[in-house]
């Protein structure tokens, strides 16, 4: 049984009505900040009750975007794979053994091959010399 | 077999829901008696908040799955053990602060004018009795110990019974019936024969 059933007294019955006047004058701020603890208190509850297939719908986004992101990343990797670029150079190093391709990949080996002043590039002295070397050789 | 398991779906959220609008009404229906009982153990408007929205929370996150019936002596429950633990810590800072050889004046502790100022509003003369008698009642209040004062408020606030009060306080209903006996007498000799 509540006290609200109970037989009370004068005192008890002016001590409520005083007690519940002044809950009624709480000022709007209290009753806003209040309002706001309720609804996190019941946002918290459902969180808690939401089933499982629920909170694994929830996940379907997340899920859905890293695996969007591990295809992606797999792709990328098969379209430029290491062993291919591996092989373009041991072909190109077995065919011109003479070549190399750190200084042709990098700014001043251009610069080698297209001289600016004109009287012939870096490659084809170097060419003419190793002729030459080989012919003393030969000789 | 999706057609069941659509049944399934549409049955537990209509129950989460349903228990949702349950738990929100059961709130709304004690914020404020929550607030005034912790406000006049606290006598800190913003403690008063904090331990009331703690309660809610903690309820909300523990016992939502208990019948609906039961929520209201646990909420109560929570928010005496939250009061307890906001006074101790306040004690156990009081006397820290006893012990610093300085302490500077604190501005927020100084009464805002504004609230200070008398009303310009004409008051009904019942109006002004009922203000009165509601600061004589809460300064009375503040003078019970803590157990009489949290019996008090909730019989006669709350309007809880013997048994859930007992269940509120965590102690018999022997101890609440005489906590309430006393607290009735030490009121009504602070209030006098004119209050009522």
């Amino acid at each position: 049984m509540s006290a609200q059933g109970e037989q009370l007294t004068d005192f008890e019955r002016r001590s409520r009505l005083v007690l519940e006047e002044s809950v009624l004058r709480i000022d709007g701020r209290v009753r806003s900040r209040l309002n706001q603890a309720r609804h996190a208190a019941v946002e918290a509850a459902s969180a808690r009750h939401r089933p499982m297939f629920w909170r694994f719908f929830t996940l379907v986004p997340t899920a859905g975007a890293a695996a969007a992101a591990l295809l992606l990343a797999t792709v990328l990797w098969h379209r430029v794979p290491d062993g291919e670029s591996h092989t373009v150079v041991a072909e190109l190093t077995d065919a011109h053994p003479g070549i190399d391709l750190d200084m042709l990949s990098d700014g001043e080996g251009l610069d080698l091959v297209q001289d600016g002043d004109g009287s012939g590039s870096f490659y084809e002295w170097a060419a003419d010399q190793s002729e030459a070397g080989s012919n003393e050789t030969d000789t | 077999m999706p057609v069941e398991s659509h049944g399934d779906v549409e049955l537990s959220e209509s129950s989460t829901n349903a228990r949702s609008r349950a738990l929100n009404q059961f709130l709304a229906g004690v914020e404020l008696k929550a607030f005034k009982i912790a406000q006049a153990a606290l006598r800190h408007e913003d403690d008063a908040l904090d331990a009331v929205q703690d309660a809610m929370l903690q309820l909300a996150r523990a016992y939502s799955d208990k019948p609906a019936e039961e929520w209201k002596p646990l909420f109560y429950r929570i928010l005496e053990n939250r009061i307890r633990d906001m006074q101790r810590r306040r004690t156990v800072r009081g006397r820290v602060i006893a012990w610093l050889p300085f302490r500077g004046d604190d501005e927020d502790d100084e009464p805002d004018p504004i609230a200070q100022a008398p009303s310009t509003d004409p008051s009904p003369v019942k109006k002004l009795e009922l203000e009165e008698a509601m600061g004589a009642l809460e300064k009375a209040l503040e003078e019970l110990p803590r157990r009489q004062q949290q019996v008090f408020l909730l019989r006669t606030l709350e309007g809880l019974d013997v048994a859930e009060t007992a269940v509120a306080m965590g102690c018999s209903e022997g101890s609440v019936k005489t906590h309430y006996f006393r607290a009735l007498q030490a009121l009504r000799e602070q209030l006098g024969e004119s209050y009522v």
